[in-house]
């Protein structure tokens, strides 16, 4: 019985050369690639990350309150330089580049790694999981069910990682093939365009809390109504904040620094948006059926985790703007562990997945892009 | 002042997304002025002694803005410890006159080897940068006529020095005299010096220093001060010894006691063992066999949760006291504060969460 769907002909031509000693070994069956011995690669993952648990401790902690630093610097130096456009204009293209940087550092490389849990172990009343809200129209607490919940625990199995495709987008033969999938290339652009208020408005989406039918399958932990209060409330701080508060206090530089919040919002936008979809929708990403799954071993789980996931490859600063979502592989396998952390495992990490036949899916950024909006564009069609 | 900070906390709440405002702002302060925390006062360490092999004096100076503390509170101590804000509660072993001659004050702990803060301040060095909470607790010399007993045990006698030297500092011992019962194993008696200096000045205070190997237990002690104010700072076998007595003899009874955290072994993971929670205010008992999360959810308590398997931090709660062991890889948590995942987490001890 295969219920994997094969994305890709290549590696469906690989599969066909595996043993069949292998094919029958596993519970999860897949024709595309070779299974590997779970209990070996969940011994050999777990000893990655358990060594470098034991390395963690003052670096990591340094590391993340050097990053908020850097942050507070760019973000209140971009909006006094935003301000300063009317003495030279090119004082507020870099302000506005600033804020952005400032934007992009909080989203990422601290609110969704904070988030996560990675430096809860700081015992800092600032940095932890249950205390951390971002600069992002997305309130934290409904960005922790949908993504640190769904999507990280059921990575890319249709019907529950709501992430995949977003409700919007037919990203695999899953999904039945409807008309709107024509155009759902403009619908990307624009979501690429709006996207921290697609991230704010995606559990509502999923919960139907204003369109479309009820599901009866899914359990609700909020209410219709405190989920309808936060997205409001944690969005329109954000409007009042960006658009109202900031370009008042600039007086009769109004427009300058409404226009240079836009800009930096919309440049924050587009590049967690562009990073997230090379980390999930490359070609090469498989997914998942439901009863695949159930009851899985820790093993077919970091399996899953990694066939779901590509990365990008770059330098540090890149990886630090991605919030070291560019090793969206190990983020996956190992969610709650400090990110920076992530490039000293993935060299580990890659090798035991060469060992069981697994693909370890990584490229450059330009290469992995191009995959996405291949991907995108082919599953307009039916 | 207040409306400000409240003005600008309302601020960093709703448009910087911050719980504080000082706290926005902590990472770039301590670029300049180190451990610089919001809610927390400063303190430096200038002088790290031992009074014995196991036993440790620590000269702190609080910054300025410290509210001086009443003899006999205590405080809470937080050191960062390779990255993680590690806290423990300590008696000030001083009295506030000392505080307020000096600027500062002085700790005495008994050093762990196995524990997560006091091996670290052996080693701390002069002008280390801590945190201290303000003073805290009620364990304070009481305004009485009757004679006061005081009942030490081991290390508990550190509130007792604080409020004998501020007492007969400011001469505040009543006509009635004070009479220090010191308890600890056979040469394990410490600050003997301090103890007989303190007798000299005012002889209104006397003590015996006394072992139970030879002495007996604490009980047959007391029985002479059934006139007097009890106050009892020791182990809790003790403090439950001089209860039952101070009941039947109806002496007025002030205590301060630690339970000392049982040692844990992964050897005692086959027996089933039951434990008390506290959570929310609300007792439960349960066992150290199933994760909380499941036993909490068998007794209908209102708990988030999510993967079940420690990802996505959806059951996590603030520990307030107790330790934990997680599931996944048997590694027990801190006794202290913290955050925990109630989907991996098994009681070793009893536990007291806020969910």
């Amino acid at each position: 019985m295969n219920t994997r769907v094969s994305i890709n002909t290549e590696t469906l031509q690989e599969a066909s050369s595996q043993s069949d000693a292998q094919l029958h070994q596993a519970t999860i069956p897949s024709p595309s690639v070779s299974k590997p011995d779970y209990n070996k690669l969940e011994a050999q993952l777990d000893a990655i990350k358990s060594e470098v648990k034991g390395k963690i401790g003052a670096e990591d902690a340094a590391y993340i309150r050097r990053i908020i630093l850097i942050q507070r610097i760019c973000e209140w130096s971009g909006r006094i330089l935003i301000m300063l456009g009317f003495i030279q204009p090119l004082l507020w293209v870099v302000g506005v580049l600033s804020l952005a940087t400032a934007k992009i550092l909080d989203n990422m490389e601290i609110g969704h790694n904070v988030m996560h849990g990675q430096y809860d172990w700081m015992n800092d009343k600032h940095i932890n999981s249950k205390g951390y809200e971002w600069d992002i129209a997305c309130d934290g607490a409904s960005w922790n069910r949908v993504h640190n919940y769904e999507h990280h625990t059921y990575t890319n199995i249709i019907g529950k990682d709501r992430d995949f495709g977003y409700g919007l987008l037919r990203l695999s033969n899953d999904f039945r093939w409807r008309v709107k999938n024509v155009w759902q290339f403009a619908t990307y652009i624009v979501l690429s365009v709006l996207f921290q208020w697609g991230v704010s408005y995606h559990e509502m989406a999923a919960e139907r809390v204003f369109f479309g039918k009820k599901k009866d399958n899914r359990k609700n932990q909020v209410t219709h109504s405190e989920l309808k209060k936060r997205f409001f409330s944690k969005g329109a701080r954000q409007l009042v904040k960006d658009y109202v508060l900031f370009p008042l206090l600039a007086g009769p530089l109004f427009l300058w620094v409404l226009s240079g919040n836009l800009i930096a919002n919309l440049l924050r936008n587009l590049w967690t948006s562009t990073i997230i979809f090379c980390g999930h929708f490359t070609g090469d990403v498989e997914t998942f059926k439901e009863e695949d799954c159930k009851n899985e071993t820790r093993g077919q789980w970091y399996y899953r985790q990694a066939l779901g996931s590509s990365n990008i490859q770059g330098g540090n600063l890149f990886h630090v703007l991605t919030g070291h979502l560019s090793f969206q592989i190990e983020h996956h396998l190992f969610p709650d562990i400090p990110a920076k952390r992530y490039r000293e495992m993935a060299p580990k990490v890659q090798a035991v997945f060469k060992e069981h036949g697994m693909h370890y899916n990584t490229g450059g950024f330009w290469k992995q892009y191009a995959s996405v909006l291949k991907r995108i564009i082919r599953y307009s069609f039916p | 002042m207040s409306t400000l900070k409240l003005l600008l906390d309302n601020l960093a709440h709703r448009f910087l997304h911050h719980g504080s405002w000082r706290g926005y702002w902590e990472v770039l302060m301590q670029q300049f002025r180190p451990a610089w925390r919001d809610g927390y006062f400063r303190a430096q360490i200038e002088a790290v002694r031992n009074l014995r092999s196991d036993m440790l004096e620590v000269i702190l100076k609080p910054e300025k803005a410290w509210p001086s503390h009443i003899a006999g509170q205590h405080v809470a101590l937080t050191i960062e410890v390779n990255g993680r804000l590690t806290t423990r509660v300590f008696t000030v072993a001083c009295g506030a006159s000392f505080h307020r001659k000096t600027q500062k004050i002085r700790l005495i702990t008994k050093v762990s080897n196995e524990g997560a803060l006091t091996p670290y301040l052996s080693s701390a060095k002069p002008t280390t940068w801590v945190n201290i909470s303000a003073p805290k607790g009620n364990f304070t010399l009481p305004n009485t006529d009757k004679p006061v007993l005081m009942v030490a045990g081991g290390s508990g006698i550190t509130p007792f020095i604080a409020m004998l030297e501020d007492a007969i500092e400011n001469k505040q011992l009543s006509s009635a005299p004070v009479h220090l019962l010191y308890f600890a194993k056979p040469n394990e008696h410490v600050l003997l010096g301090q103890l007989s200096a303190l007798q000299k000045r005012d002889n209104r205070f006397t003590y015996a220093l006394l072992n139970r190997q030879q002495d007996g237990q604490v009980e047959a002690h007391l029985s002479h001060f059934t006139h007097a104010h009890w106050l009892v700072c020791g182990p809790h076998a003790m403090y439950e010894q001089a209860q039952k007595v101070a009941k039947l003899v109806e002496a007025p009874l002030l205590s301060e006691h630690f339970a000392a955290l049982p040692t844990v072994t992964t050897g005692s993971l086959s027996e089933k063992e039951t434990f008390s929670l506290v959570h929310n205010g609300q007792p439960l008992a349960v066992n150290n066999q199933e994760t909380l999360l499941s036993q909490l959810q068998q007794a209908k308590q209102p708990v988030t949760y999510g993967c079940g398997m420690g990802i996505c931090h959806q059951c996590q709660c603030v520990k307030k006291r107790g330790v934990v062991r997680d599931t996944r890889t048997g590694e027990l948590s801190d006794s202290a504060e913290q955050l925990i995942q109630l989907c991996v987490s098994q009681a070793v001890t009893d536990l007291e969460i806020q969910l």
